[in-house]
């Protein structure tokens, strides 16, 4: 009896209600929400790059099929008894008309993963799902054995040949076409963009030299060229690290590459980079407006009814919805100063529009006005935050007023600053209807940062990770292909809005630490 | 028959202690002072010797800090407090058209009660005075820097650190700190403001000691709750009480035998 | 300022309060036993009566204890208090009294010490009159000095001081009687001696009360007039 006293005691505070666990349930709860939302998306989204093992299965009435299990349902038949079936990806949308088959569990004879089923991902038509026969070379069937290493070496030559082929594009080719678009006479440039051009059609031609020949599972056998294929695997005869090997692989295409097949497949680098800069570029331009308006309201502004004002107008500009921000950068920014910037500077390229339409300057500055009140009033508090003390102690020093603001009370208050960039960043990188009006793209595989003067193209349109998930989820022909890549990219979007905090968060902690009561020595 | 007896036997010492203006760097003439309406100083005359240590006692908001604090013109920044009457910095009217408050701020040095070194190395702390003025060789920088941590019973302590944050140090050195912050900019006149108040009694004891030493390079005036630090400390005392002077005397008189009953009272600790 | 005897008790802290009060107390007591000790050594001296003259010799211990414990208390204060003003110079004031009084005790028993020895001798001594005269006014002047400190009365204390040069004029011509006694009756030189020793202690008395006296200048007005020839004294500046 004693000692569960003691221990009711411990675990129990008495006396106090049920107001400790309520709040204790309420946090857990929300813990506990946010960890299955990152769950689901890291599970569904991460899950995809697996390679998956490939089925053969042989049905009932003799037909055969080729692949990937991705989930059951259970449905009702139209005479209302049960039916389970099971998705396949089964790939080879070309030779069948869908990536996709439901299959009637029941009707499932045998199934079987032979080694040498492969998968083989290719420029256009998404997956093929096959079994690798022979080699050609030129048109000619070549007797090499072993068939896969084979195939796997020509693969490798032909994607360095690939790589030296749009190096070749980007970098000489395309500089070359510019200068002498732009009416230079230049011999020597004629000269040297033509031999870069015939050193591509070889390329070309030597890419195009190998073909696989393949064979479906429906038996219909077709000859694949090399040059159209991105990847390929043997899941199946894949061990466990090899798979690993090539999950991180399939990742690190998905971050790094650009998006194929109408967003369906491929990477999302644009549109990481078209966030992560627009994110950048928004702080850029909010930071110096938030924090002057700040130091305004706060130390130079005679503190009347104006200024109270004034102060719960910004307070209250924060709670109005972003959507009335984006008609807004529409109205006055892409139409208004875009328009008028084009009549005056970009007459020539009338009447397509260059700042005149959404671009990259626009969203950054409409989300720039969303997130300045959230700049001002943290700043304003960091502002309000500085002991007076600090303040006389610069003035008996002999400083003026401006020399007190500049050398000891911006400094102090940086790190509100900051705090208020945060959340700006935490807002505005997680934003995506105003972006639909004044800027994002569904597909703009050129980044707006470049090689090309100015390097920084402020009217391009951008890709962005939200927008993507979005266009990717509800406006992709392919629903089943499309869903796991909204789950990578939501996770991804997250992810970019964490390092982006993190960044400012670290740069804050830095900033504090320099100063800090208790270092450690 | 000593003199000082005659003169205390005849009853001759007055109220308020008369200090040859010659002697004085500081004037205070007529001042009162309006706090938003509300009168904080009331016609205030009095002399603050040259090279002496003179403290402010009196109850809380008698008016001492407020009396301090305008004599830096510290009440400019702000517009609730009126104010009539003159302060005379050796001659020189401090409100006068010819003043820039910036200029005489650097004259008349202050340090206030809690500790406030800016959040920058001690060095940076230091020649913060410095830098807004016209800028030094870095020779020249240094020398003063170590002249007013010397001076200040701080350099033993920081020399091997002037690059820490000035924040690592502990209350009593970060006050010296700031003493040293404020003669680093050679002010004539320094106004501490309860200086000792949140410190232990030996980081106190230690600003005493500097107090002391100090004056014989300039002036200080020093207000304080502590009477017994005034005791210690000071040449001579003011005792405030309600915005008004009542007693100005060497501090040998005032704490052995005031002339007043209100002052004897504040300083025996009785009730009046 | 001038204070009044119950400055002492305004304090906020009445504990300080209570402190000072005791130590005023104590001070008159111990003044009340010296001055009872003065009394029976020359009742001793007048009467012949030996054991009163032993007993006044051997209360001088009590008379010590009373100093240190005194002392001690004035110690306690200053250490505690760290007085100001009236009250640093009441607590001066107190520690010189007890050693002033001290002394006083002192010379009640080398009164006493006197006496027996006359007692012994049995003989009538010579200059008994003027010892009772003599006895009679010092006891007076110490009354009327711890009267002054319990009242803090400057002009009580005044008299005192002015009192003291009469004291010692009598001390002068008493001397000089006792003196052609001597030279008259060679015989009568010891108890003479013995007289004499008690005359001079008498006189020490004077001295002592009038420097108890001096005390409460300076307790009530901040003036030191030690050492100021009472002639040259400015009384009524004193007492303005």
């Amino acid at each position: 009896m004693r000692r569960w006293r003691v221990a009711s005691r411990a675990g129990l505070p008495r006396g106090e209600g049920p107001w400790p666990w309520l709040a204790a349930g309420s946090l857990a709860l929300s813990l506990l929400m946010l960890a299955a939302l990152l769950l689901l998306l890291a599970g569904r989204g991460l899950g995809h790059f697996w390679p998956a093992p490939v089925e053969l299965v042989t049905l009932d009435d003799g037909r055969q099929l080729a692949g990937q299990r991705v989930r059951e349902e259970r449905r009702q038949t139209l005479q209302g008894s049960p039916l389970r079936e099971r998705l396949y990806r089964t790939g080879n949308r070309d030779l069948e008309g869908d990536a996709w088959r439901w299959v009637p569990v029941a009707s499932i004879a045998t199934h079987e993963h032979p080694a040498d089923w492969a998968v083989i991902e290719r420029q256009r038509w998404g997956e093929l799902i096959v079994r690798p026969l022979a080699l050609e070379e030129n048109g000619r069937r070549l007797t090499e054995a072993p068939l896969w290493e084979s195939f796997t070496a020509r693969l490798a030559r032909v994607q360095a040949l690939r790589v030296e082929r749009d190096a070749l594009r980007r970098q000489v080719i395309a500089p070359l076409a510019r200068h002498l678009a732009a009416g230079h006479e230049d011999a020597e440039a004629q000269a040297r963009l033509a031999e870069a051009r015939a050193r591509v059609g070889e390329l070309q031609a030597a890419m195009a030299r190998d073909a696989l020949v393949v064979e479906s599972a429906a038996g219909e056998r077709l000859s694949v060229p090399l040059e159209e294929m991105v990847a390929a695997w043997r899941p199946n005869a894949m061990s466990p690290l090899q798979k690993l090997a090539a999950w991180g692989a399939n990742l690190w295409h998905f971050l790094s590459e650009g998006p194929r097949a109408a967003n369906t497949a491929g990477g999302v680098w644009p549109a990481i980079f078209g966030t992560v800069l627009m994110v950048l570029l928004m702080s850029v331009l909010v930071t110096p407006f938030g924090v002057l308006a700040a130091v305004y309201l706060h130390e130079v502004a005679p503190q009347g009814r104006l200024t109270g004002w004034v102060r719960i107008a910004v307070r209250n500009l924060a709670g109005v919805p972003s959507i009335v921000y984006g008609v807004f950068g529409l109205g006055v920014f892409v139409y208004g100063i875009g328009g008028r910037l084009d009549e005056w500077f970009f007459a020539d390229s009338l009447p397509s529009p260059t700042f005149g339409t959404g671009g990259l300057l626009w969203a950054s500055l409409t989300l720039a006005l969303l997130t300045l009140p959230v700049v001002i009033v943290a700043t304003e508090e960091g502002l309000a935050r500085i002991p007076a003390q600090q303040r006389e102690a610069a003035l008996a020093l002999g400083a003026t007023r401006a020399e007190m603001l500049r050398r000891v009370v911006l400094p102090m208050a940086l790190p509100a600053m900051l705090t208020g960039v945060i959340l700006a960043i935490a807002r505005a990188a997680g934003e995506v209807a105003p972006l639909m009006l004044v800027g994002v793209a569904k597909l703009a595989p050129q980044v707006p940062l470049d090689g090309d003067f100015p390097y920084l193209h402020l009217e391009r349109k951008f890709m962005h990770l939200g927008y993507h998930v979005f266009d990717v989820g509800f406006h992709s022909g392919d629903v089943e292909a499309a869903l796991p890549l909204v789950y990578a990219t939501a996770l991804l979007l997250v992810g970019v809005i964490l390092v982006l905090n993190l960044t400012a968060i670290l740069l804050r902690h830095h900033l504090r630490m320099r100063h800090a009561r208790l270092r450690s020595r | 028959m000593s003199e000082t007896l005659l003169s205390r036997a005849s009853g001759a010492r007055p109220a308020v202690i008369e200090i040859p203006a010659a002697a004085s760097c500081l004037a205070i003439d007529d001042l009162s002072l309006r706090y938003a309406g509300q009168s904080a100083l009331e016609g205030l005359s009095l002399r603050i010797p040259r090279h002496a240590v003179t403290a402010f006692i009196g109850p809380s908001g008698c008016g001492k800090s407020t009396l301090l604090r305008a004599l830096n013109r510290l009440h400019d920044l702000n517009d609730e407090v009126t104010q009539s009457g003159r302060v005379l910095l050796e001659g020189e009217d401090i409100h006068g058209p010819g003043v820039a408050v910036a200029q005489l701020r650097r004259r008349v040095g202050m340090v206030f009660q809690t500790p406030n070194p800016f959040p920058m190395s001690i060095y940076e702390n230091v020649a913060f005075g410095l830098r807004l003025q016209a800028p030094l060789k870095k020779r020249r920088r240094d020398e003063i820097i170590e002249w007013a941590l010397v001076s200040a019973a701080l350099w033993d302590e920081v020399k091997d650190r002037l690059h820490d944050s000035a924040w690592t140090l502990s209350g009593g050195q970060q006050q010296r700190l700031v003493i040293a912050r404020t003669l680093a900019v050679q002010p004539e006149v320094l106004l501490l403001d309860e200086p000792a108040s949140a410190l232990d009694p030996i980081s106190s004891l230690k600003i005493e000691e500097l107090i002391r030493n100090l004056k014989s390079r300039l002036s200080v005036i020093l207000v304080t709750h502590n009477m017994q630090q005034a005791a210690r400390v000071s040449d001579y005392t003011a005792f405030l009480e309600g915005g008004e002077l009542v007693e100005y005397a060497a501090t040998d008189d005032l704490f052995t035998n005031p002339r007043l009953a209100r002052t004897e009272d504040y300083i025996t600790g009785r009730m009046s | 300022m001038d204070i009044t005897s119950d400055t002492h008790s305004q304090h906020i802290s009445r504990q300080f309060n209570q402190e000072l009060e005791e130590l005023k107390t104590h001070l008159m007591a111990m003044g009340g036993l010296v001055e009872q000790q003065i009394q029976e050594a020359v009742s001793a001296l007048l009467e012949g009566d030996s054991r009163l003259a032993e007993r006044v010799r051997d209360n001088d211990k009590a008379v010590n204890d009373m100093q240190l414990k005194i002392d001690d208390e004035c110690t306690r204060v200053l250490a505690r208090r760290q007085p100001a003003a009236s009250d640093l110079r009441l607590v001066l004031a107190v520690i010189r009294a007890t050693s002033d009084l001290e002394r006083i005790g002192d010379e009640a028993s080398k009164i006493a010490r006197n006496a027996l020895s006359l007692i012994e001798a049995s003989q009538g001594a010579k200059g008994v009159v003027e010892v009772r005269h003599i006895s009679e006014h010092v006891r007076k002047m110490l009354r009327d000095a711890l009267t002054a400190f319990a009242r803090f009365d400057i002009e009580l204390a005044l008299e005192v001081v002015h009192e003291d040069d009469s004291v010692d004029s009598e001390y002068a011509s008493a001397m000089r009687s006792l003196m052609t006694f001597m030279m008259e009756d060679p015989r009568s030189i010891s108890p003479i001696l013995n007289v004499m020793w008690i005359l001079r202690a008498l006189e020490r008395i004077g001295d002592h009360a009038n420097n108890l006296a001096e005390y409460v200048v300076y307790l009530v007005k901040g003036l030191d007039i030690r050492h100021v020839d009472p002639e040259e004294l400015d009384e009524a500046a004193i007492k303005r």
